[in-house]
């Protein structure tokens, strides 16, 4: 009893470190233009590597989905809906989700390790010391890559998904390319498309901003940051999941 | 220059600094000498600000540092350098970026002015010709060489050096000692923290032993050497041993 009473503790104190991290990020806001060339360095990490990953991603969704929506759907004779179908799950829900999984996995290991690294060499005591606030100098240029390149990258796992679920749809279930095309670009409100890109915005900044964390809370050696690189692995793909159903159950009505 | 009354501190229930009180005098080297886990690196850290101590004041200066923020502290910083126990570079880059990192990051000097200081500095430590190799290609000797660079960077007025010779051979140990002895000389007033008694005997104005977080005594060497401490006798014992080995063996007249 005792001993879930000091975790319980020391699971709000950490709550209450990370909220000070988000301040110590919004205050430095102000001084956001020395971050540049960090954070360009950031994208090309974040961005171009993950393209193809991402692409990939997207592409076995949209598959999954077109055939399994397909053999159902065609049950009913309604095999014409799949474009549909296909379009606004991708949208709306896989898209952002796989390249949130796929870029908490990505992303938050690589944070965590690199930051969890420079914390048991002491290089973020380095940092303070020769006065270089590490909030600034390190979440901030990741944190701005993430939420800038979120964004395009949604786009590429939507559009490879739907693009993927098109060419399957016609192999095995037969159904017309242009028909598919038409019915899935058709079949997006504005809504959908504000949901599909509202949402990586808000999973790029907690896993962007969770991970460095955890890189931060690591103290120690090896094992530590090994333990850390899981946990927020761990933390910011729950976190997307989490963020996913807010969105899905809340954000969405009051539109 | 530098003075701690009363610090304590301590970690969830166990105590790594117990009522700590120290006084550094501008321009001296001081030699803070204990075993492993004493509190030598924490004494460091709240020296130059990184930890705040639980109880007790710090003073750089006339100025109380134990309680000031982040932004605070920042005019404070630039007049000191450290050096840290595992140096603490940044591994991916080369020996020039690392000795400049912190010139460009707050710099208001031009690129030219930076190189020139880079290159002064370098030479200063003898390590001309080595601008563009990577740290992590670097001897042990060296990248201490290069972490004292680093530190040098702002002409700081303190230098700290957390352990600057452990896990080096003779040869280099010496020739960090005799570094050290000679940043001294350009009027930085230095305190280094080690375990290895002949480096504390051979650059210490001043020493200070620490055992458990607590001080056990400060003065000259000649002041350990005459202590009746049980602790400092059993610290110094290999200085004892040495002499009268030195004399048996009649290495020197
Ligand atoms: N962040 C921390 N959390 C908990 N305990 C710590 C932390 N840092 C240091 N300690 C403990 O404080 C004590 C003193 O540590 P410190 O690093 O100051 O010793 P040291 O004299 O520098 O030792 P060494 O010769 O190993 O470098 C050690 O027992 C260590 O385990
Ligand atoms: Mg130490």
């Amino acid at each position: 009893m005792a001993s879930t009473i000091t975790n319980f503790k020391k699971k709000i104190y950490t709550l209450q470190e990370y909220t000070f991290m988000l301040r110590e990020l919004f205050l430095s806001l102000k001084y956001v233009n020395k971050c540049k060339r960090d954070a360009i360095n950031e994208m090309y990490l974040v961005g171009s590597q993950a393209f193809l990953l991402v692409l990939l991603g997207g592409a076995f969704m949209g598959i999954i989905l077109a055939l399994e929506t397909g053999h159902q759907l065609d049950l009913f004779g309604a095999k014409n809906l799949v474009g549909r179908t296909v379009s606004l799950g991708m949208v709306r829900e896989l898209g952002p989700i796989i390249t949130g999984l796929l870029l908490a996995a990505r992303t938050g290991a690589k944070n965590a390790s690199e930051i969890g690294a420079m914390q048991i060499s002491e290089q973020i005591d380095a940092l303070r010391a020769f006065g270089t606030n590490p909030v600034l100098k390190l979440v901030m240029p990741r944190t701005i890559a993430a939420m800038v390149m979120f964004l395009p990258l949604t786009a590429v796992a939507d559009i490879s998904g739907i693009l993927s679920g098109m060419v399957v749809s016609k192999l095995s279930l037969h159904i017309d390319t242009s028909f598919f095309w038409h019915s899935a670009i058709s079949a997006l409100l504005m809504k959908d498309i504000f949901v599909g890109f509202a949402k990586p915005i808000l999973f790029a900044f907690f896993i962007a901003t969770i991970s460095c964390f955890y890189g931060f809370q690591t103290r120690g050696g090896t094992s530590a940051l090994g333990k850390n690189t899981i946990n927020a692995v761990v933390v910011t793909s729950l976190i997307v999941l989490v963020l996913d159903l807010i969105f899905t159950k809340v954000v969405w009505e009051l539109l | 220059m530098i003075r701690l009354e009363n610090v304590s501190l301590a970690f969830e229930d166990k105590v790594i600094l117990d009522n700590i009180s120290l006084s550094i005098k501008k321009g001296e080297i001081a030699v803070i000498l204990g075993p492993s886990g004493a509190g030598k690196s924490s004494i460091i850290k709240i020296m130059v600000g990184l930890w705040q101590p639980d109880s007790g004041r710090v003073f750089i200066g006339n100025k109380d540092i134990s309680k000031l923020s982040e932004s605070e502290m920042l005019p404070l910083r630039r007049k000191m350098g450290i050096v840290f126990q595992g140096n603490a570079l940044f591994d991916s880059l080369t020996v020039e970026e690392n000795v400049s990192y912190f010139l460009k990051e707050h710099g208001s000097l031009k690129s030219s002015e930076i190189n020139a200081k880079v290159s002064e500095i370098l030479s200063f430590i003898n390590l001309e010709g080595t601008e563009k190799i990577c740290i992590d290609q670097l001897s042990g000797g060296m990248k201490k060489r290069v972490a004292i660079a680093r530190a040098l960077s702002f002409d700081p007025e303190i230098i700290f050096y957390d352990e600057p010779t452990t896990g080096l051979d003779p040869i280099n140990a010496k020739s960090i000692l005799d570094l050290i002895k000679r940043v001294s000389e350009r009027g930085a007033t230095s305190i280094a923290v080690t375990h290895i008694l002949n480096d504390a005997v051979s650059i210490g104005d001043t020493l200070s032993v620490i055992n458990d977080g607590t001080v056990v005594q400060t003065g000259t060497v000649q002041d350990m050497l005459a202590s009746e401490n049980k602790f400092v006798k059993d610290f110094f014992y290999v200085v004892y041993q040495d002499a009268a080995l030195l004399k048996n063996k009649k290495f020197y007249k």
